[in-house]
């Protein structure tokens, strides 16, 4: 147990000291995560509601894929993006592999089904007379559609929380696509990993710490903006 | 304006509702009765443009219902159990009002009046979940009222409601009708609801419209004098009936089926009205009752268990007493 208290003593240490690479490492890790929970619930959450809100041919082959994107692996996700974005690769001009860029596309390809398959249970676990009491008032698709989101804002809000947790704790596909480059792709789980590799446990056991407390961090936020739009409304 | 045609709705295969033809004119105020899974709810929904139905046809004013906001707008449903949306008593009023775009100052002045009309003034700024569900239906009665639609469809609106809310509702809704006119189609399992609210009522079981009109009613003239304490002896056809009321003059007398003891012979009870006649049908309605129809002077419908007909030996063509208290007899 001594090299957790160690490595807690190191992270203390290299927050106070305004360790450059620290920050620099965590600031990335945190950019990457913000792009991609934003990607994936801009796409899925809608495509929850889409999966939740009435039936269409095809939605239980759909619900199916989703749920089932839910256990894929983050190696294999991040080797097919290899194969897409490297030089070979249909994608390889774009130039994504090896940037942040790259990895936050395998972060929002893992994120993107957590979205959507807990949106979809979010919005089927709201009271349907929601939905049919906001259509017989005279409310369009749109306005209705927000009036469930209202309703189902707390387990929206464990979406996000939840597609974050994905993004920011990721560290298959970031290994694989964005190769650990020190000052340009290397990520909190990344950096844990190689740490580890190396016997450094201390440092690697500071980095975690600074990753779980990013992650508090972001998740007491949402909590405090949850509670402030329920006082309000 | 509002019509169905041919509609037949299924769920999981059982046909739930099937109407050949369903009208509700301008104006209307139609009383749908029916028990409960009798399909009255989903024939609401259906007319709410709410629901599809599986075969037949929702027509508005003649034509196809197109089912867009500007044609919803036009029927408000408030269902038996209604919810309330997140946010004030105030919010839910207002919220059909602003997704017509109507202005903040306008909306403020509608939610006053209709608060006003349903004496849900001092709950506007309370919140759902404080509120009880009798508060609850009242408000969601009011959201209704607000966006002044042509056809208010209205499921159960006094189920959870005291008697002074359930006369404050019916004020309210007369009270709507004399400033705008509007169609008003309530379902509701009881009588004394659908005389209430309604003059055109039609009778709904296993989902088809009954040609049976609702049993035991009986209009008369309630003689004069008398306080409620008093027996009224009523003339009804050939026999008379011993009425509780202070009512007097044109009247409806509903006695309620369940409310008739039905035996062999006569049997010393509190009862003050007992006739004698024979069996003339035996009908199950429901798994466990049946309804026994008797020619006492005039035809009487109780509701008894199986068991009792049987034990009883109640037979179409045996002779029979039904017996009911004064106080069961409902004057409307």
């Amino acid at each position: 147990m001594d090299f957790l208290e160690e490595g807690a003593r190191r992270a203390w240490a290299l927050l106070v000291s305004g360790d450059a690479e620290v920050y620099g490492v965590a600031f990335l890790t945190l950019k990457i995560a913000a792009c991609a929970t934003t990607l994936a619930c801009a796409a899925g959450i809608p495509a929850g509601f889409l999966l939740a809100a009435r039936p269409f041919w095809g939605r239980r082959a759909a619900l199916t894929v989703v749920n089932t994107a839910l256990a894929f692996p983050t190696v294999v996700v991040g080797l097919l993006l290899y194969g897409l974005l490297s030089r070979r690769g249909p994608l390889g001009g774009l130039g994504l592999l090896y940037t942040w860029q790259g990895i936050a596309i395998g972060d929002f390809l893992l994120a993107l089904p957590v979205a959507a398959a807990l949106s979809a249970a979010a919005v089927q676990g709201v009271d349907p007379r929601i939905r049919r009491t906001a259509l017989t008032l005279g409310a369009g698709r749109a306005r209705t559609a927000w009036t469930v989101a209202r309703e189902a804002r707390f387990a929206l809000a464990a979406v996000i929380t939840a597609a974050f947790g994905q993004t920011v704790a990721e560290v298959g596909a970031a290994m694989i696509v964005g190769g650990n480059i020190r000052g340009s792709t290397r990520t909190l789980t990344t950096a844990v990993a190689l740490y580890t590799a190396q016997g450094d446990f201390g440092l690697a056991v500071a980095l975690g710490v600074i990753l779980l407390a990013l992650a508090l961090a972001v998740n007491v936020g949402l909590q405090v903006l949850q509670g402030r739009g329920g006082a309000r409304a | 304006m509002l019509e169905l045609r041919g509609v037949r709705q299924r769920y999981n295969g059982r046909v739930v509702l099937d109407l050949d033809s369903f009208a509700i004119a301008p104006g209307a105020r139609v009383a749908i009765v029916g028990h409960n899974g009798s399909g009255k709810s989903t024939l609401l929904r259906i007319l709410a443009l709410l629901e599809r139905p599986t075969e037949g046809e929702v027509a508005v004013d003649g034509r196809a219902a197109r089912r867009d906001p500007a044609e919803r707008r036009r029927i408000t449903l408030v269902e038996q159990r209604p919810v309330l949306f997140r946010g004030t008593v105030r919010d839910n009023l207002g919220y059909g009002l602003r997704t017509r775009g109507a202005a903040r100052g306008a909306v403020n002045e509608r939610v006053r009046q209709v608060a006003d009309q349903l004496d849900i003034t001092p709950l506007l700024e309370r919140r759902g979940e404080d509120l009880s569900d009798g508060e609850i239906q009242r408000v969601a009665v009011a959201r209704a009222l607000a966006v002044e639609p042509d056809v208010l469809l209205l499921d159960e609106p006094a189920s959870s409601a005291d008697r002074a809310a359930a006369q404050t509702l019916t004020r309210a809704l007369a009270a709507a009708r004399e400033r705008r006119p509007f169609a008003v189609c309530l379902a509701s399992h009881q009588l004394e609801d659908a005389y209430r609210w309604a003059d055109d009522i039609r009778a709904l079981a296993e989902g088809r419209l009954s040609p049976v009109t609702p049993e035991n009613l009986f209009r008369v003239v309630l003689p004069d004098g008398g306080s409620a304490a008093d027996l009224k002896h009523v003339p009804v056809g050939p026999i008379s009936l011993a009425v509780t009321t202070e009512k007097t003059g044109p009247a409806i007398l509903a006695v309620p089926p369940s409310d008739i003891l039905v035996s062999r012979e006569a049997v010393p009870t509190s009862a003050r009205n007992v006739f004698r006649g024979h069996v003339t049908r035996l009908a199950r309605q429901r798994p466990g009752t049946v309804h026994v129809t008797a020619d006492v002077g005039v035809e009487l419908v109780a509701l008894v268990s199986e068991d009792a007909v049987r034990e009883l030996g109640v037979v179409p063509g045996n002779d029979v007493v039904f017996a009911f208290k004064a106080t069961a007899v409902r004057v409307f």
